[in-house]
Protein backbone atom coordinates (compact mmCIF):
# COMPACT_ATOMS: atom_id res chain seq x y z
CA UNK A 1 0.00 0.00 0.00
CA UNK A 2 1.90 3.04 -0.72
CA UNK A 3 -1.03 5.81 -0.25
CA UNK A 4 -2.53 6.55 2.83
CA UNK A 5 -6.65 6.27 3.16
CA UNK A 6 -6.56 10.19 3.55
CA UNK A 7 -4.87 10.23 0.06
CA UNK A 8 -6.93 7.74 -1.66
CA UNK A 9 -9.98 9.22 -0.45
CA UNK A 10 -9.27 12.67 -1.38
CA UNK A 11 -7.71 11.58 -5.05
CA UNK A 12 -10.96 9.72 -5.26
CA UNK A 13 -13.32 12.28 -4.54
CA UNK A 14 -11.87 15.04 -6.23
CA UNK A 15 -14.68 16.59 -6.93
CA UNK A 16 -17.90 15.37 -5.25
CA UNK A 17 -20.01 16.69 -8.49
CA UNK A 18 -18.81 13.59 -10.06
CA UNK A 19 -20.50 11.62 -7.69
CA UNK A 20 -24.44 10.34 -9.82
CA UNK A 21 -27.23 10.21 -7.34
CA UNK A 22 -29.15 7.37 -8.08
CA UNK A 23 -32.74 8.21 -9.69
CA UNK A 24 -35.55 8.81 -7.30
CA UNK A 25 -38.49 7.25 -7.64
CA UNK A 26 -41.95 8.43 -6.52
CA UNK A 27 -40.31 9.32 -3.43
CA UNK A 28 -42.81 11.20 -1.55
CA UNK A 29 -45.04 8.22 -1.44
CA UNK A 30 -42.05 6.03 -0.86
CA UNK A 31 -42.69 3.79 1.98
CA UNK A 32 -40.15 3.37 5.04
CA UNK A 33 -37.92 0.84 5.61
CA UNK A 34 -36.71 2.14 8.89
CA UNK A 35 -36.95 -0.23 11.90
CA UNK A 36 -38.63 2.24 13.84
CA UNK A 37 -40.72 3.38 10.99
CA UNK A 38 -41.49 -0.42 10.59
CA UNK A 39 -42.77 -0.77 14.72
CA UNK A 40 -44.97 2.42 15.02
CA UNK A 41 -46.20 0.98 11.23
CA UNK A 42 -47.31 -1.90 13.14
CA UNK A 43 -48.75 -0.47 16.18
CA UNK A 44 -51.13 2.01 14.08
CA UNK A 45 -52.18 -0.91 12.20
CA UNK A 46 -52.70 -3.19 15.70
CA UNK A 47 -54.85 -0.77 16.20
CA UNK A 48 -56.91 -0.66 13.54
CA UNK A 49 -57.17 -4.34 13.44
CA UNK A 50 -57.80 -4.64 17.06
CA UNK A 51 -61.18 -2.35 16.89
CA UNK A 52 -62.38 -4.44 13.40
CA UNK A 53 -61.13 -7.64 15.03
CA UNK A 54 -63.06 -7.26 18.19
CA UNK A 55 -66.10 -6.08 16.39
CA UNK A 56 -66.32 -8.22 14.29
CA UNK A 57 -65.90 -11.32 17.29
CA UNK A 58 -68.75 -9.59 19.22
CA UNK A 59 -71.32 -9.89 15.59
CA UNK A 60 -69.71 -13.53 15.22
CA UNK A 61 -70.21 -14.75 18.90
CA UNK A 62 -73.67 -12.95 19.20
CA UNK A 63 -75.02 -15.13 15.71
CA UNK A 64 -73.36 -18.41 16.90
CA UNK A 65 -75.40 -17.49 20.49
CA UNK A 66 -72.51 -16.40 22.47
CA UNK A 67 -73.12 -12.44 22.99
CA UNK A 68 -71.63 -12.61 26.23
CA UNK A 69 -68.11 -13.95 25.04
CA UNK A 70 -68.10 -11.51 22.20
CA UNK A 71 -68.24 -8.77 24.54
CA UNK A 72 -65.87 -10.79 26.93
CA UNK A 73 -63.03 -10.66 24.07
CA UNK A 74 -63.55 -6.79 23.30
CA UNK A 75 -63.21 -6.04 26.36
CA UNK A 76 -60.38 -7.75 26.91
CA UNK A 77 -58.76 -6.24 23.79
CA UNK A 78 -59.43 -3.02 24.51
CA UNK A 79 -56.25 -2.25 26.75
CA UNK A 80 -54.19 -3.43 24.11
CA UNK A 81 -55.50 -0.58 21.62
CA UNK A 82 -54.59 1.84 25.08
CA UNK A 83 -51.11 0.31 24.87
CA UNK A 84 -50.68 0.45 21.51
CA UNK A 85 -51.98 4.26 21.13
CA UNK A 86 -49.77 4.91 24.63
CA UNK A 87 -46.95 3.71 22.53
CA UNK A 88 -47.47 5.27 19.58
CA UNK A 89 -46.93 8.95 21.70
CA UNK A 90 -44.31 7.86 23.10
CA UNK A 91 -42.24 7.61 19.81
CA UNK A 92 -41.90 11.21 19.82
CA UNK A 93 -38.34 11.00 21.13
CA UNK A 94 -37.26 8.90 18.44
CA UNK A 95 -35.94 11.73 15.93
CA UNK A 96 -33.51 10.40 13.42
CA UNK A 97 -31.52 13.74 13.64
CA UNK A 98 -29.92 12.90 17.01
CA UNK A 99 -26.65 12.33 17.77
CA UNK A 100 -26.48 8.33 16.74
CA UNK A 101 -25.80 7.22 20.22
CA UNK A 102 -29.11 9.03 21.56
CA UNK A 103 -31.51 7.81 18.91
CA UNK A 104 -30.16 4.53 18.60
CA UNK A 105 -30.49 4.62 23.21
CA UNK A 106 -33.78 6.47 22.80
CA UNK A 107 -35.13 3.98 20.23
CA UNK A 108 -34.02 0.72 22.38
CA UNK A 109 -35.26 2.32 25.70
CA UNK A 110 -38.87 2.77 23.83
CA UNK A 111 -38.58 -0.36 22.49
CA UNK A 112 -37.66 -2.14 25.78
CA UNK A 113 -40.95 0.04 26.83
CA UNK A 114 -43.15 -1.26 24.55
CA UNK A 115 -42.49 -4.86 24.77
CA UNK A 116 -42.71 -4.80 28.50
CA UNK A 117 -46.13 -3.46 27.89
CA UNK A 118 -47.04 -5.56 25.70
CA UNK A 119 -45.87 -8.30 26.91
CA UNK A 120 -47.35 -7.62 30.82
CA UNK A 121 -50.57 -7.75 29.72
CA UNK A 122 -50.58 -10.32 27.24
CA UNK A 123 -49.41 -12.25 30.61
CA UNK A 124 -52.83 -11.37 31.93
CA UNK A 125 -54.98 -11.60 28.46
CA UNK A 126 -53.92 -15.29 27.12
CA UNK A 127 -55.09 -16.49 30.26
CA UNK A 128 -58.17 -14.42 30.59
CA UNK A 129 -59.07 -15.42 27.22
CA UNK A 130 -58.38 -19.25 27.59
CA UNK A 131 -61.09 -19.07 30.83
CA UNK A 132 -63.36 -17.45 28.93
CA UNK A 133 -63.41 -19.65 26.05
CA UNK A 134 -63.02 -22.44 28.83
CA UNK A 135 -66.58 -21.13 30.19
CA UNK A 136 -68.04 -20.64 27.25
CA UNK A 137 -67.56 -24.01 26.34
CA UNK A 138 -68.45 -25.95 29.40
CA UNK A 139 -71.55 -23.30 29.36
CA UNK A 140 -73.08 -24.60 25.96
CA UNK A 141 -75.02 -27.08 24.57
CA UNK A 142 -72.06 -29.15 23.00
CA UNK A 143 -69.77 -28.37 26.20
CA UNK A 144 -73.22 -30.28 28.17
CA UNK A 145 -72.54 -33.36 26.17
CA UNK A 146 -69.34 -33.93 26.42
CA UNK A 147 -69.34 -33.20 30.43
CA UNK A 148 -72.29 -35.83 30.52
CA UNK A 149 -70.22 -38.47 28.06
CA UNK A 150 -67.27 -37.93 30.37
CA UNK A 151 -69.36 -38.30 33.50
CA UNK A 152 -70.53 -41.16 31.85
CA UNK A 153 -67.08 -42.86 31.00
CA UNK A 154 -65.39 -42.14 34.05
CA UNK A 155 -68.16 -41.52 36.61
CA UNK A 156 -67.22 -39.53 39.77
CA UNK A 157 -68.46 -38.20 42.78
CA UNK A 158 -66.26 -35.52 43.29
CA UNK A 159 -67.33 -32.61 41.27
CA UNK A 160 -66.26 -28.84 40.75
CA UNK A 161 -68.04 -26.04 39.78
CA UNK A 162 -69.97 -28.12 37.73
CA UNK A 163 -66.85 -30.14 36.68
CA UNK A 164 -65.70 -33.50 37.17
CA UNK A 165 -62.46 -33.02 39.35
CA UNK A 166 -59.93 -34.82 36.47
CA UNK A 167 -61.47 -32.13 33.76
CA UNK A 168 -61.60 -29.27 36.66
CA UNK A 169 -57.76 -30.46 37.12
CA UNK A 170 -56.56 -31.15 33.81
CA UNK A 171 -58.08 -27.37 32.98
CA UNK A 172 -56.72 -25.58 35.67
CA UNK A 173 -52.72 -27.41 34.58
CA UNK A 174 -53.59 -25.60 31.21
CA UNK A 175 -54.10 -22.41 32.44
CA UNK A 176 -51.27 -22.13 34.59
CA UNK A 177 -49.13 -23.17 31.67
CA UNK A 178 -50.94 -20.73 29.75
CA UNK A 179 -50.02 -17.90 32.64
CA UNK A 180 -46.40 -19.35 32.52
CA UNK A 181 -45.94 -19.38 28.55
CA UNK A 182 -47.93 -16.56 27.76
CA UNK A 183 -45.16 -14.19 27.92
CA UNK A 184 -42.31 -16.08 26.30
CA UNK A 185 -44.85 -16.95 23.37
CA UNK A 186 -45.06 -12.94 23.15
CA UNK A 187 -41.49 -12.82 22.79
CA UNK A 188 -41.04 -15.79 20.64
CA UNK A 189 -43.35 -14.29 18.33
CA UNK A 190 -41.71 -11.00 18.15
CA UNK A 191 -37.99 -12.71 17.92
CA UNK A 192 -38.86 -14.75 15.12
CA UNK A 193 -39.63 -11.30 12.91
CA UNK A 194 -37.14 -8.93 14.61
CA UNK A 195 -34.73 -10.84 16.43
CA UNK A 196 -31.84 -9.86 14.88
CA UNK A 197 -32.56 -6.59 14.02
CA UNK A 198 -32.75 -6.42 17.97
CA UNK A 199 -29.32 -8.43 18.30
CA UNK A 200 -28.16 -6.00 15.96
CA UNK A 201 -29.60 -2.78 17.83
CA UNK A 202 -27.69 -4.55 20.75
CA UNK A 203 -24.56 -4.79 19.35
CA UNK A 204 -24.39 -1.28 18.35
CA UNK A 205 -25.54 0.18 21.62
CA UNK A 206 -22.75 -1.97 22.82
CA UNK A 207 -19.88 -0.42 20.60
CA UNK A 208 -21.25 2.97 20.68
CA UNK A 209 -21.01 2.65 24.60
CA UNK A 210 -17.36 1.63 24.00
CA UNK A 211 -16.69 4.33 21.89
CA UNK A 212 -17.92 6.58 24.73
CA UNK A 213 -16.04 5.27 27.81
CA UNK A 214 -12.80 3.92 26.02
CA UNK A 215 -9.71 5.88 25.90
CA UNK B 1 -42.40 15.38 -0.53
CA UNK B 2 -42.14 18.98 -2.79
CA UNK B 3 -39.32 17.80 -5.67
CA UNK B 4 -38.29 21.85 -4.60
CA UNK B 5 -37.07 20.55 -1.35
CA UNK B 6 -35.03 17.42 -2.97
CA UNK B 7 -33.82 19.90 -5.67
CA UNK B 8 -32.61 22.65 -3.01
CA UNK B 9 -31.63 20.52 0.19
CA UNK B 10 -31.00 17.27 -0.63
CA UNK B 11 -29.71 17.16 -4.15
CA UNK B 12 -26.63 19.64 -3.41
CA UNK B 13 -25.26 17.22 -0.51
CA UNK B 14 -26.14 13.90 -2.82
CA UNK B 15 -22.58 13.37 -2.01
CA UNK B 16 -22.73 12.87 1.37
CA UNK B 17 -25.70 10.62 1.20
CA UNK B 18 -23.45 8.68 -1.40
CA UNK B 19 -20.53 8.30 0.28
CA UNK B 20 -22.38 7.10 3.42
CA UNK B 21 -24.85 4.36 1.89
CA UNK B 22 -21.93 2.92 0.05
CA UNK B 23 -20.51 2.26 2.87
CA UNK B 24 -23.51 0.23 4.58
CA UNK B 25 -24.83 -1.83 1.40
CA UNK B 26 -23.08 -4.07 -0.74
CA UNK B 27 -25.02 -4.01 -4.01
CA UNK B 28 -26.40 -1.67 -6.66
CA UNK B 29 -29.95 -1.99 -6.14
CA UNK B 30 -29.41 -1.97 -1.56
CA UNK B 31 -27.52 1.37 -2.50
CA UNK B 32 -30.20 2.86 -4.63
CA UNK B 33 -32.72 1.53 -1.74
CA UNK B 34 -30.71 3.56 1.38
CA UNK B 35 -30.37 6.71 -1.07
CA UNK B 36 -34.19 6.73 -1.17
CA UNK B 37 -34.80 5.89 2.49
CA UNK B 38 -32.37 8.50 3.96
CA UNK B 39 -33.85 11.64 1.01
CA UNK B 40 -37.07 10.80 2.65
CA UNK B 41 -36.16 10.66 6.26
CA UNK B 42 -34.34 13.84 5.91
CA UNK B 43 -37.81 15.36 4.12
CA UNK B 44 -39.74 13.79 6.86
CA UNK B 45 -37.02 15.37 9.66
CA UNK B 46 -37.21 18.23 8.13
CA UNK B 47 -39.52 20.50 10.72
CA UNK B 48 -37.46 19.18 13.67
CA UNK B 49 -34.22 20.59 12.13
CA UNK B 50 -33.66 23.58 14.50
CA UNK B 51 -30.76 25.24 13.18
CA UNK B 52 -28.65 24.98 16.44
CA UNK B 53 -26.24 22.64 14.02
CA UNK B 54 -25.52 23.02 10.01
CA UNK B 55 -27.66 21.26 7.49
CA UNK B 56 -24.49 18.86 6.29
CA UNK B 57 -24.26 18.06 10.37
CA UNK B 58 -28.21 17.40 9.96
CA UNK B 59 -27.67 15.16 6.70
CA UNK B 60 -24.58 13.12 8.22
CA UNK B 61 -26.66 12.35 11.10
CA UNK B 62 -29.91 11.16 9.69
CA UNK B 63 -27.68 9.18 6.71
CA UNK B 64 -26.07 6.98 9.48
CA UNK B 65 -28.67 6.75 11.76
CA UNK B 66 -31.01 5.82 8.86
CA UNK B 67 -28.59 2.80 7.50
CA UNK B 68 -27.86 2.00 10.94
CA UNK B 69 -31.15 1.03 11.34
CA UNK B 70 -32.60 0.04 8.01
CA UNK B 71 -34.07 -3.32 7.79
CA UNK B 72 -33.87 -4.70 4.56
CA UNK B 73 -36.39 -7.87 3.46
CA UNK B 74 -34.73 -10.69 1.69
CA UNK B 75 -36.01 -11.83 -1.02
CA UNK B 76 -36.57 -14.98 0.29
CA UNK B 77 -38.84 -12.44 2.71
CA UNK B 78 -36.52 -12.94 5.76
CA UNK B 79 -36.19 -9.15 6.95
CA UNK B 80 -32.11 -8.50 8.01
CA UNK B 81 -29.57 -5.79 8.57
CA UNK B 82 -28.19 -5.79 5.03
CA UNK B 83 -25.37 -4.91 6.63
CA UNK B 84 -24.94 -7.99 8.56
CA UNK B 85 -21.15 -9.38 7.45
CA UNK B 86 -21.58 -10.86 3.73
CA UNK B 87 -18.72 -13.14 2.14
CA UNK B 88 -15.59 -11.09 1.21
CA UNK B 89 -16.21 -12.33 -2.49
CA UNK B 90 -19.67 -10.40 -2.22
CA UNK B 91 -17.84 -7.07 -0.85
CA UNK B 92 -14.58 -7.80 -3.09
CA UNK B 93 -17.24 -7.41 -6.48
CA UNK B 94 -18.13 -3.66 -5.85
CA UNK B 95 -17.68 -1.53 -8.48
CA UNK B 96 -19.67 1.70 -7.55
CA UNK B 97 -17.51 3.95 -7.87
CA UNK B 98 -14.74 4.94 -11.35
CA UNK B 99 -11.97 5.25 -9.26
CA UNK B 100 -10.26 1.71 -7.83
CA UNK B 101 -8.56 3.11 -4.80
CA UNK B 102 -11.72 4.22 -3.63
CA UNK B 103 -13.46 0.67 -4.15
CA UNK B 104 -10.38 -0.73 -2.74
CA UNK B 105 -11.18 1.40 0.04
CA UNK B 106 -14.47 0.86 0.41
CA UNK B 107 -14.20 -2.61 0.57
CA UNK B 108 -11.67 -2.37 3.07
CA UNK B 109 -14.04 -0.08 5.15
CA UNK B 110 -17.36 -2.65 5.16
CA UNK B 111 -15.09 -5.05 7.04
CA UNK B 112 -15.11 -2.99 10.11
CA UNK B 113 -17.94 -2.87 12.45
CA UNK B 114 -21.02 -0.31 11.74
CA UNK B 115 -19.69 2.17 14.45
CA UNK B 116 -16.14 2.06 13.12
CA UNK B 117 -17.71 2.92 9.24
CA UNK B 118 -19.05 5.86 10.63
CA UNK B 119 -16.15 7.21 12.49
CA UNK B 120 -13.75 6.61 9.84
CA UNK B 121 -16.22 8.04 6.99
CA UNK B 122 -16.83 11.09 8.73
CA UNK B 123 -12.88 11.45 9.67
CA UNK B 124 -12.39 10.89 5.63
CA UNK B 125 -15.21 13.49 5.47
CA UNK B 126 -12.31 16.15 7.63
CA UNK B 127 -14.41 16.55 10.44
CA UNK B 128 -12.67 17.69 13.43
CA UNK B 129 -13.09 15.36 16.64
CA UNK B 130 -15.29 17.39 18.07
CA UNK B 131 -17.78 17.44 14.91
CA UNK B 132 -17.31 13.16 14.74
CA UNK B 133 -18.17 13.45 18.67
CA UNK B 134 -21.19 15.68 18.51
CA UNK B 135 -22.93 13.54 15.39
CA UNK B 136 -22.24 10.54 16.86
CA UNK B 137 -23.16 11.47 20.50
CA UNK B 138 -19.74 10.21 22.10
CA UNK B 139 -16.65 11.41 23.49
CA UNK B 140 -14.30 13.41 21.13
CA UNK B 141 -11.07 12.38 23.24
CA UNK B 142 -12.04 8.91 22.39
CA UNK B 143 -12.55 9.59 19.22
CA UNK B 144 -8.36 9.97 17.82
CA UNK B 145 -7.69 6.60 19.68
CA UNK B 146 -10.41 5.00 17.81
CA UNK B 147 -9.64 6.32 14.31
CA UNK B 148 -6.11 5.22 15.07
CA UNK B 149 -6.95 1.70 15.62
CA UNK B 150 -9.38 2.06 12.44
CA UNK B 151 -6.75 3.27 10.14
CA UNK B 152 -4.22 0.62 11.27
CA UNK B 153 -6.77 -1.96 10.45
CA UNK B 154 -7.69 -0.69 6.62
CA UNK B 155 -4.09 -0.48 6.07
CA UNK B 156 -3.94 -4.35 7.28
CA UNK B 157 -6.58 -5.24 4.98
CA UNK B 158 -5.56 -2.79 2.08
CA UNK B 159 -1.80 -4.25 2.49
CA UNK B 160 -2.92 -7.88 2.79
CA UNK B 161 -5.21 -7.54 -0.76
CA UNK B 162 -1.64 -6.00 -2.51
Amino acid sequence: MTKSIETMWKEGFVSESQLTAPKVNDLYNRKSQNIVDKLLNMFAINIKMLIVGSLLMFVAMSLIGAPFFGLYVCILLLPLIVIAKKELKRSVDISKGQSSYDYLINFDNWLKHSIEAYSGYYRVFYPLFFLGMITQGVTSKAGGKIIALLMEKFPTDVVILGLPYYLFMALTCIIFIVIKYADALYRLDLNIVYGRQFKKLDELIKDMKALRRTA
Amino acid sequence: MGSDFYQLSILPYAGIIIKICRAYTNTQEDFEDYYQEVCLQIWRSKDNFNQQSQWTTWIYRISLNVCLTYMKRRKTGDKAFVSDSLPDDVIDDSKAFANDDINELYSAIKHLTETNRAVILLYLEEKTYEEIAEIMGTNANNIGVRIARIKERLSKFISEKD
